[in-house]
């Protein structure tokens, strides 16, 4: 995976699923491939329970040919740790979630979740009926214009715990001595990523935590938005800081940033206020990065984002994903040629919103081999389908995704 | 006279504030309710839309423009209702059941208000039987379905197929859309029209009723 960070031709194709929140498996598909390949059966984790992600455990990742773990903030986004598993029966699936997983369920079939497993809190998501993961619940205080502070949007980020130094110290050990490529999400240097303004992992938020309310404020509260997002600069770097003295060099990229600026056909702004906005932040944490560590840098935004990536160069991000190829501008040849020597493409390698769910696994071959041909040459390309392996996904089809990606490597497996 | 280039003004550039004042003089002073309607805000709109499919508009001008037409319309649509004015059309939007995201279906029932619509706007995780109930109740000619998600667009399919149990799909058109639709999803499931963004979705909406 080293070779291919560095856009050097690696031995083959690395692929990764599992090693961030952004390229995971949904908790049915987890249990599902266990099954196709005769693993022990048994309950699933679901080590992120808002977009009820599965752990990829050793012997799947190995099965899967994979080439990628993950490390991971000691909590979920909904404030709790991932740890004291308990059992529990997901619409007929039996999964294991952290013991502080706590809902009920609405006469409707609605599954709403506690913040912290406070069940004397509002809850904070909902996972409605038909679905098959949470989607946070906007809990938006009255906003009175003369008292609003950018303190109050930053309640969730802090000076990282002994705890969670610890936990990131252990993780990072275990998964330095797999042999397997390290991808760690450490937190806190998320710049208004949509999923986190609206705190589904406080109890009681403050500030401005209405999604619209949000996006409208980034053109009329600029200067609010500049004050959360300097102390949250200031605060992350010096996290960053700490987590390094503990952990070092054992981890090969980092979760910067999720932040979505692309929509199916255009963007949440534009180059210039991403330039004004964003751009200034994320150079200094990825400035950091760079000068004081051996990581590399990585951009999460869906959607239609090729306008940016010449700001998300001179930020400092190493590596762009999910390369959302059916969104507008996002041709791949043209993606590869055009930054193919400066972004590393982690994902791109198959449609999930058309191909994979839905179409035949000969379908999903040829364009996973497609996408190999395009994308593999002189490196720079770790294979991840375009997000997270969604729910009701044939497992038919994920196996031939695959399988495509092992032969156009030349190995052979499970 | 108040100008009305000002609400023009106001609703391109998003000042809600600006919008209810100059709409509450306009009114006091005797403007008609739809003169507000079809000679500021629907041209206005329009405008909001064309600077969106230009990029010239992202999605935070787009909720400002959509606030500012809304607290126009807040004061003139209790007046033109106790006029017996008719809409352009009746148009019921929702997220299909399955899908709460709504930033994409608020947006174009504001495009579709601000384009002289009635829109009745069920919300997000909305059931077959829900948008039956409220294109009967009233007698909408537009049913709209929004999703984001590939795991609930299915539920477009279930909706339409509800309609066509219901025996009702002969008395609405039914339009779609949001990220992972496609023509392609929406010939497939039998709906009658795609709307690839909030802007199209308004001319989209005028062609079904015109049809």
């Amino acid at each position: 995976m080293r070779a291919a960070l560095e856009h050097r031709d690696p031995d083959r194709i690395p692929l990764d699923f599992g090693g961030t929140a952004v390229t995971g498996i949904h908790v049915s598909c987890v249990a599902a491939l266990r099954d196709y390949y005769g693993l022990p059966p048994g309950p699933v984790k679901v080590y992120e329970p808002y977009q009820m992600l599965g752990l990829v455990e050793d012997d799947l990742r190995a099965a899967m040919g994979l080439d990628v773990t993950g490390v991971f903030s000691r909590k979920t986004m909904f404030g709790f740790p991932a740890a004291d598993w308990k059992e529990w029966n997901f619409r007929g699936l039996e999964v294991l979630v952290p013991g502080d997983f706590r809902i009920c369920t609405e006469p409707n079939g609605d599954i709403l979740i506690y913040p912290e497993g406070d069940e004397t809190a509002a809850p904070s998501g909902r996972m409605p009926m038909g679905s098959a993961f949470f989607d946070t619940i906007v809990r938006q205080p009255e906003i009175d214009e003369e008292k609003l502070d950018p303190a109050d949007n930053l309640e969730e980020f802090g000076p990282i715990s002994e705890e969670d130094l610890d936990h990131l110290d252990r993780s990072v050990r275990a998964a330095g001595g797999s042999g397997y490529g390290v991808a760690a999400t450490f937190g806190g240097t998320a710049f208004g990523d949509i999923a986190l303004v609206t705190a589904p992992f406080l109890k009681h938020p403050k500030g401005i935590r209405d999604v619209a309310e949000w996006y409208m404020s980034t053109r009329t509260r600029r200067a609010y938005i500049h004050g959360v997002f300097e102390h949250q600069c200031e605060i992350g770097i010096r996290n960053l800081a700490r987590i390094y003295f503990h952990i070092g060099d054992a981890v090969d990229c980092v979760f910067v940033c999720g932040t979505d600026f692309g929509t199916q056909t255009s963007a949440f702004c534009s180059v210039a206020t991403f330039r004004e906005l964003w751009l200034p932040y994320y150079k200094r944490v990825n400035d950091w990065v760079h000068a004081n560590t051996a990581w590399k840098c990585f951009k999460h935004s869906c959607g239609s984002v090729e306008r940016f990536f010449e700001s998300f160069i001179e930020a400092g991000f190493d590596i762009v994903n999910p390369v959302q190829c059916s969104a507008a501008g996002m041709e791949p040849a043209a993606l590869k040629r055009k930054y193919g020597s400066r972004l590393v493409f982690w994902g791109g390698g198959v449609d999930t919103q058309q191909t994979l769910p839905f179409g035949t696994p000969h379908e999903v071959r040829e364009e996973v081999l497609r996408r190999c041909e395009i994308f593999a040459p002189g490196g720079g390309f770790v294979f991840n389908s375009i997000h997270n392996l969604q729910a009701g996904t044939p497992v038919e089809n994920i196996v031939a995704m695959l399988d495509a990606v092992h032969q156009f490597n030349g190995v052979a497996h499970a | 006279m108040p100008d009305l280039k000002k609400l023009h003004e106001a609703v391109i550039e998003g000042d809600w504030k600006t919008a209810a004042a100059v709409t509450r003089a306009a009114i006091a002073e005797g403007v008609a309710p739809l003169t507000i309607v079809t000679g500021c805000l629907v041209p206005a709109m329009d405008e909001v839309g064309c600077r969106f499919e230009c990029e010239e508009y992202f999605v935070p001008e787009m909720l400002l423009s959509a606030r500012a037409m809304k607290a126009s319309m807040e004061i003139v649509r209790p007046l033109l209702a106790a006029m017996g004015t008719e809409p352009v059309g009746r148009v019921v939007i929702g997220t299909v059941k399955g899908d709460l995201h709504d930033i994409g279906k608020n947006l174009v029932a504001s495009m579709l208000e601000g384009g002289g619509f009635e829109v009745i706007d069920l919300g997000a995780d909305v059931a077959p039987e829900r948008f039956i109930e409220a294109a009967a109740a009233h007698n909408a000619g537009v049913v709209a379905l929004s999703a984001l998600l590939t795991v609930t667009m299915t539920s477009m399919k279930t909706t339409i197929d509800a309609f066509e149990a219901a025996g009702l799909r002969g008395k609405v058109k039914i339009m779609v859309g949001g990220a992972p639709v496609t023509q392609q999803y929406a010939d497939a499931i039998g709906a009658d029209g795609f709307g690839e963004s909030a802007a199209t979705a308004v001319a989209l909406a005028r062609k079904l009723v015109a049809a």
